[in-house]
């Protein structure tokens, strides 16, 4: 008996060690969105005027509320529109490019640089961002770079080198600007890593003349809150139309009812939790004691 | 997507999503260990939450809860045995709270700082290295003893060291002990200060404490130690839900079910082993997440960044 329980344990103590728990952590299943019931047919397009009227893109997606509920974890939207007034021949023309953003709230951010001090690594500084997306996922018809200049994508925040991120002021005067490129690159790789910053070169597709879709994977991580689904379209590099529109990520249920007894009522949620915790150990030595010693 | 991810279920304070499974066995096998040795076992599920990807805050303060229902079923499994000295308990626990006072006040002077995740892990390093060596080089010493033939004796009632020339003194009938109450006063207040700014139990310290300075019995040392860790632990979850609100009910209920199991098969299993193997066994344990939390300071990392909410901090 002794044995088998020390074998046990040295199992138990490598896994507690970090040596078997890679497994833990793989990425989550995400539900598949409903196909969408609202796609609209896009007029038929008059055949070739001597003056053509403006293309305009007009867009939607497939759930405005996503409910997270105890099963969540992570969703898929989809965004999908129409331009109208279109003039490519066909869906595999390429004439058009469009882009689509999703976008959570900006939020505070704090990054930490790690520095070796007597011989440890330890966080020597940090910098602060007053807002930074908790959540960007960029998706286009072809590369970025392939259709628009830097310029015209850093303007409208498309891509994920044009991000918004907002330095705090006491951050911002203490640093150069190679350190605070630095921070911004840190903060596009790890949220990347974190699979919370995305792009997807080929992830608009187009369905018809004038009709494309694209889905976007939320990662169960993306914090609660309303998200912007921009939608832009260019020809040859200029920007002809822009649309935006807005999910939200709510809590439901029990869920909602939890997070907000946790932040309404503080103490009383510590208290319930350790009544929670005294009532399952009892009960627990209760059922054990007849059948264990 | 593998097995373990069909049973998932989502943390609402945590914000993220996980398998009840992977949860319940973590649980489970921090229960298994706590029950044995009479450790609250904070020092390896906060780790581990941290591995799956919970933040450290959520991490800490939910273990805290976790550790209430892994040691109230300890301590009462401990107590049938007659394993509780309850007028010790009493007295460590006074200490106790003050140290948990005090330690939520440190907390909140490192956070401003910006420098409390190095501290939790000096702390880790520091606190787990020096009580793992001690312990393994003693229980190494009494297996050798117990070999040659020379019954070990925890207790040498002809030895007289400080500890016994303080005043206010009482008798601690279970466990055949006449010293004075500072020392155990003084144990019970540095446990919950570790249990405030740790997030542990503080067992790895207590045990030991309560085993080499106060020469208390170590039979009533586990039984003690679990009572004593009950009421600290919920007193540091009270403070961190109210503080911090980083206490995530669903996953403490997941953790305690996993936790109460594991604990009654390894008191019972314990019952079975004798002191000085439980004691071996608890300082590998010891020294191989110390090794690891250590290994992490030292080895240049692949990123030197990190990301943090300014208001969480840890």
């Amino acid at each position: 008996m002794s044995r088998r329980v020390m074998i046990l344990l040295l199992i138990l103590a490598a896994a507690a060690a970090g040596v078997v728990v890679p497994v833990f952590h793989e990425p989550s299943a995400f539900a598949q969105a409903p196909p969408s019931k609202a796609k609209k047919r896009a007029p038929a397009p008059p055949i070739a005027p001597p003056s053509l009227p403006p293309e305009t893109v007009e867009a939607d997606v497939s759930t405005r509320t996503i409910a997270v509920t105890s099963g969540y974890s992570g969703a898929e939207i989809l965004v999908f529109g129409t331009i109208e007034n279109s003039r490519q021949p066909s869906a595999e023309s390429g004439f058009y490019d469009v882009v689509v953003v999703v976008e959570g709230a900006p939020e505070a951010l704090m990054v930490r640089k790690k520095g070796r001090v007597a011989g440890l690594w330890v966080n020597t500084s940090t910098f602060n961002f007053n807002a930074v997306p908790s959540y960007y996922a960029v998706a286009s018809t072809r590369p970025l770079e392939e259709f628009a200049d830097a310029t015209i994508l850093d303007e409208n925040g498309i891509g994920l080198d044009a991000v918004r991120m907002a330095a705090a002021a006491d951050s911002a005067i203490r640093v150069s600007s190679e350190d605070l490129i630095a921070y911004k690159s840190a903060v596009t790789r790890l949220k990347q890593s974190a699979s919370l910053f995305k792009r997807d070169d080929y992830g608009v597709v187009f369905t018809g003349r004038s009709l494309f879709r694209a889905t976007i994977g939320l990662p169960a991580t993306v914090p609660v809150g309303p998200l912007t689904a921009r939608v832009f379209l260019f020809h040859e590099g200029k920007l002809l139309s822009r649309y935006q529109s807005r999910v939200v990520l709510e809590r439901e249920g029990i869920e909602r009812w939890l997070y907000a007894f946790a932040f309404e009522r503080p103490f009383l949620n510590g208290m319930v939790a350790v009544l929670l915790a005294l009532a399952t150990g009892l009960l627990a030595s209760a059922v054990f004691r007849r059948r264990i010693a | 997507m593998s097995a373990l991810h069909l049973m998932n279920i989502y943390l609402p304070i945590a914000e993220m999503s996980e398998s009840v499974f992977v949860l319940l066995g973590m649980g489970a096998a921090v229960g298994f260990i706590s029950g044995l040795f009479g450790v609250g076992g904070g020092f390896l599920i906060t780790p581990l939450l941290i591995f799956t990807g919970v933040p450290a805050p959520v991490a800490v303060g939910t273990s805290t809860a976790q550790l209430v229902a892994s040691s109230v079923s300890g301590a009462v499994a401990q107590y049938n045995r007659n394993n509780v000295d309850i007028k010790l308990g009493v007295v460590l626990l006074g200490g106790g709270f003050l140290g948990t006072v005090i330690g939520v006040g440190v907390v909140q002077i490192l956070r401003q700082a910006g420098q409390f995740d190095l501290f939790i892990a000096l702390c880790y390093v520091l606190f787990l290295g020096v009580i793992g060596t001690l312990m393994m080089i003693e229980s190494l010493q009494t297996v050798w003893k117990a070999r040659g033939g020379v019954t070990p004796s925890m207790r040498r009632p002809g030895e007289h060291s400080w500890v016994h020339g303080l005043p206010m003194k009482m008798r601690f009938q279970r466990s055949k002990l006449y010293i004075s109450a500072i020392p155990p006063f003084l144990i019970g207040a540095f446990v919950g200060f570790l249990a405030a700014i740790m997030g542990v139990g503080g067992g790895f310290v207590m045990v030991p404490a309560l085993i080499y300075l106060l020469r208390v019995p170590t039979n009533v040392v586990v039984g003690t130690s679990l009572f004593q860790t009950v009421f600290v632990a919920a007193a540091a979850t009270i403070l961190h839900a109210g503080t911090l609100i980083s206490v995530d009910l669903v996953l403490a209920t997941i953790l305690m079910i996993g936790g109460v199991i594991g604990a009654q098969f390894g008191a019972s299993a314990g019952s079975q082993l004798k002191g000085e193997q439980l004691r071996l066994l608890l300082a590998g344990i010891v020294l191989l997440v110390c090794l690891r939390l250590g290994w992490d300071l030292v080895i240049t990392p692949s990123e030197i960044y990190s990301l943090a909410s300014p208001a969480g901090g840890s």
